[in-house]
């Protein structure tokens, strides 16, 4: 019956829920297009039905106990094919929000295209979403808080230099604070604050 | 419980046995027959978020109020059953409650809403407790460094999704502590 649909799409998102809780990280799989289209299709039926209701209603007014619970189901079911598309779409855009915190506004925001793994997973409006919001934290970063990095690592620090050492090979890297020259397998000993951005982006592992 | 809660609407599609108070044409897809009325009296496996609202508004209103009447009737349901409940009261740890139900508290929240059970309320208090001492235990108990696989064995099998997400969350704070414990 109706609500079925939207089920299978709430139990798609309660899997990418576990897979991100399971895997702690951000990670989006495919968009349901098919199944979120034929939602809106049964939402369209539904009120194609509501719309036929209340004109027979208004032909004659005699059946209004009858009709009213009728109007009442279709009402419900249309209720509830809203919540089940909206809570999937909720899902969707905070593991895009937490992606555009961690990932982007690394270093001077690297271009969109590059960083993205996803890209081809998501629906045209989430590209929409995803730019438009990276754009407003770039904004709130240098808006008041210039001094602070917002998107930065939130684990406290402890130790001033560290320990790390180079995963990929990247070339001669230009920091806000001076070159690094990152060869594979090559050891530095640095300030934790010059190279948590390049540890975030996983060229570094810390020791 | 909010809106966007997917556990929530989870557990709100589970279907519960109704009865139908008056004849409705049109709705028999409700019974799985569609194209014909649904009868006085018939009864049908309705989702929660549905019969939850039907079992509240009344087909007669205004006209007759000494019996108002609501749309459908709602009949306790297997989960609820006095047998269940037995089970509960003797053995609330060794209870499989995610075969009963994987949204079991939820239900059982909704449940006593609707109906003020203070009786079922109680049950599940003393139920909630004794299973949550169980899943204290078995969240603190931390395999040796670093084995990826929880052998504690068919106890945390019988979880619901609620009392899976409680143990998830203490069992991550009990080892995070511990590595920070030994490694600094």
């Amino acid at each position: 019956m109706y609500g079925d649909l939207v089920n299978k799409l709430v139990l798609e998102a309660k899997r990418a829920q576990q897979l991100n809780e399971s895997s702690k990280s951000e990670h989006l799989p495919m968009y349901q297009d098919d199944l979120v289209r034929n939602t809106l299709r049964e939402i369209e039926q539904l009120k194609r039905d509501a719309e036929l209701l209340k004109s027979q209603q208004e032909l004659n007014q005699v059946e209004d106990k009858v009709a009213r619970c009728q109007h009442f189901v279709t009402l419900l079911c249309m209720e509830r094919n809203k919540r089940g598309l909206l809570a999937y779409q909720k899902l969707r855009s905070d593991t895009l929000d937490a992606m555009a915190w961690n990932k982007h506004g690394l270093d001077s925001v690297t271009a969109l295209a590059a960083g993205e793994g996803a890209d081809a997973s998501l629906s045209h409006q989430e590209e929409e979403y995803l730019k438009d919001y990276t754009q407003i934290i770039a904004d709130m970063k240098s808006g008041e808080f210039t001094d602070i990095d917002l998107s930065g690592s939130l684990t406290p620090p402890s130790d001033v230099f560290i320990d790390v050492r180079v995963l990929k090979d990247a070339g001669e890297i230009q920091t806000e604070y001076g070159v690094f020259n990152l060869i594979k397998d090559s050891q530095f000993f640095a300030r934790q604050a010059d190279v948590e951005r390049l540890i975030q982006q996983g060229f570094l592992q810390r020791l | 419980m909010s809106y966007y809660d997917i556990d929530d609407i989870l557990a709100d599609s589970t279907k519960v046995p109704c009865k139908f108070n008056c004849s409705v044409p049109g709705l028999g897809y409700l019974e799985g027959n569609a194209g014909h009325p649904i009868k006085k009296d018939s009864k049908a496996e309705l989702p929660l978020w549905l019969a939850r609202i039907l079992a509240i508004i009344g087909a007669e209103t205004v006209e007759n109020e000494e019996e108002e009447l609501p749309f459908v009737e709602l009949m306790v349901p297997d989960l609820f059953s006095s047998r269940v409940l037995n089970a509960i009261k003797s053995s609330p740890t060794s209870l499989d409650v995610h075969s009963l139900s994987a949204h079991f508290y939820e239900l059982a929240i909704k449940w006593a809403t609707l109906f003020s059970d203070r009786r079922l309320v109680n049950v599940l208090n003393t139920m909630m407790i004794e299973r949550a001492q169980e899943v204290n235990n078995h969240a603190l108990s931390i395999p040796a460094d670093s084995a990826p696989a929880l052998q504690s064995g068919t106890f945390l099998l019988t979880l619901d999704e609620f009392e899976k997400r409680i143990f998830r969350d203490s069992h991550t704070s009990y080892k995070d502590m511990k590595s920070w414990m030994l490694r600094k």
